[in-house]
């Protein structure tokens, strides 16, 4: 890791610091706890750093100024909270069809609809999978303390330009509201892992942005610079126009699919918590967490481990597309695993899927509380 | 050290949440890890509130403080009182305003109840009512010797506006001076 500084900040705050440093130039919001503090933040911070904060009149305005953001060509962000997506859900179908990068950090709360506004959820996880109809890959990450609120949007900046398409950075309520230390990269070592958007640089009239490799993004030059496309939410041919010719559909459609899966290499990202000497012995225990529900899971494990129980935790970082293999991987070698989200199974459903096994314990909360370390301990207890 | 857990609880702008930030960073100032969380309700002003600081010089991770765990717990609001007293472990100090709390007997055989008037204090005595989140900072510090005054106190300066330095000074002050009463009564 490069150099670090350390800062004293609420999840929320880092969020919209994370997006300044990435050079986030554009910020358009509405505000929803409990992601408020990340637009007053960024309404500080981007102003000064040359960039641009709104609030618009809702949520779908808000995605919207951010896609036509993304579209000029600079980093954008929005934030807001599960009730949020699911008005900006359509916008965000658009985004994905026609590949406009743009960040989108949702703090979870409880749900469905307007839910349990204050208090902490992992409810948001199947809905960041597939927000919007259609098929494409989300690429959804997920912050598991305060430094991972700054790393995890810094990187779904890079990941955004890379892949053209709309990111999402699940936080929790306990998360983003979290007042703590984070070791967090500088300014400078975020800035010197940017990669630019791809452009392409020859004669305007060549210009074809949809017009790509079976596994590679669009290509869409900042609008109103000479490169023209057209832009839709119809599928289109290589310039951007609707067309419902057979091959052009059927391979854009898969190319959104494939774009994210042929490199899913590059999107992975876990944590191993206290794994390595799980070798597959009898009673070992495995713990798949994620989020703010990964905190109480460390101390849980730290419980267990002084009663004698060898426990570890895998927390995914990128949710989706899950870690299919990684996954696999540890659930053929340790036969006790335990999910726990605060939620009911919407990961453990995947972790069911990718495993190959309908014997995965679970521990489920949905009341906008947190999972104590020692239900956690008591339940792996109760269980194996 | 091991670990400090401490809650401080009242209702909706009242302005709790800065103690616990003020005791987050100091802890981290010196080395150590310090997290502060805060629940509320979806009502703005006037639904219980609550903020629980965590201190320790190992890493901490789950933010919250397990109930039946916590050391200490100051409290400004009877809803409050009544909704999260029972976080406190037995035998606890649980400081409360007298005039905005009234405990039962039950209460003062389970804990060790102190009854210091904080918000009248910041009223007549500072005269600015939003130092009492430093006086509560005070009192919680003197009953847990978490954090040396001093550097408690340069921490609470930064984090609020010059022109009341004095103010939250001589705040500070006070809630050492009503702590020192207190336990003087109760020695």
């Amino acid at each position: 890791m490069s150099a670090t500084r350390e800062i004293i900040s609420t999840g929320n705050d880092l969020a919209a610091i994370a997006a300044v440093d990435a050079g986030c130039q554009f910020f358009a919001g509405y505000p929803i706890t409990p992601s408020s503090e990340i637009m007053h933040t960024i309404s500080d911070l981007l102003p000064a750093a040359g960039g641009t904060a709104i609030q618009m009149e809702d949520e779908i305005g808000s995605v919207a100024a951010a896609i036509g953001a993304g579209m000029s060509g600079v980093r954008t962000m929005t934030a807001t909270s599960g009730p949020g997506i699911s008005l900006k859900a359509e916008n965000l179908g658009l985004a994905q069809m026609a590949e406009v990068p743009l960040v989108v950090v949702n703090v979870m709360r409880g749900g469905p609809s307007t839910g349990l506004p204050t208090r902490v959820s992992q409810g948001d996880v199947r809905q960041a999978k597939n927000p919007s109809h259609g098929d494409y890959r989300s690429i959804t990450l997920c912050a598991g303390n305060l430094a991972e609120c700054y790393t995890e949007v810094v990187r779904a900046f890079n990941l955004a330009d890379r892949f053209m398409q709309p990111v999402f950075v699940l936080t929790d309520e306990t998360i983003g509201h979290m007042h703590g230390k984070a070791d967090i990269p500088t300014v400078e070592a975020v800035q010197a892992g940017i990669v630019p958007r791809k452009r392409f640089e020859g004669a305007p009239e060549e210009y074809r942005p949809y017009e790509c490799g079976p596994t590679d993004a669009a290509v869409l030059n900042p609008m109103f610079e000479g490169y023209r496309y057209h832009f839709t939410g119809l599928h289109h041919d290589a310039k951007g126009f609707p067309t419902e010719e057979i091959e052009t559909c059927r391979k854009l459609i898969q190319r959104l699919e494939d774009k994210v899966m042929a490199h899913r290499d590059e999107i992975e990202l876990n944590e191993e918590f206290m794994m390595d000497d799980l070798t597959g012995e009898e009673g070992e225990v495995l713990i798949i967490a994620y989020g703010s529900v990964s905190l109480a899971a460390k101390e849980a494990i730290r419980h267990l481990r002084k009663d004698g129980i060898k426990a570890g935790l895998f927390r995914p970082i990128t949710l989706w597309p899950s870690p299919a293999e990684t996954i696999k991987k540890h659930t053929d070698k340790i036969k006790n695993v335990l999910c726990v989200e605060l939620n009911i199974r919407q990961y453990t459903e995947e972790v069911e899927r990718v495993s190959g096994r309908l014997d995965i314990e679970g521990l489920y909360k949905v009341n906008g509380r947190a999972i104590s370390p020692y239900e956690i301990v008591n339940k792996v207890k109760e269980v194996f | 050290m091991a670990r400090t857990l401490m809650r401080f609880t009242g209702v909706g702008g009242q302005g709790v949440l800065l103690a616990g930030e003020i005791f987050a960073a100091a802890k981290i100032k010196l080395g150590g890890y310090g997290l502060k969380t805060a629940t509320y309700t979806s009502q703005v002003r006037g639904g219980p509130t609550v903020v629980d600081i965590t201190l320790d010089d190992d890493e901490i991770f789950y933010p919250y403080a397990n109930d039946g765990e916590i050391d200490f717990m100051l409290s400004v609001a009877q809803v409050s009182y009544d909704l999260f007293k029972g976080g406190v472990s037995e035998g606890g100090t649980i400081v409360i305003d007298p005039a905005l709390i009234t405990p039962s007997e039950e209460d003062k055989k389970k804990w060790n109840i102190v009854e210091i008037p904080i918000i009248t204090i910041a009223k007549e005595e500072v005269g600015l009512v939003l130092t009492q989140s430093v006086i509560a900072l005070a009192i919680a510090n003197n009953f847990m010797n978490a954090i040396d005054d001093e550097t408690l106190k340069a921490v609470m300066l930064s984090k609020v506006p010059k022109k009341v330095h004095e103010a939250n000074l001589k705040a500070f002050d006070l809630g050492n001076k009503y702590a020192n009463e207190a336990k003087a009564a109760m020695a």
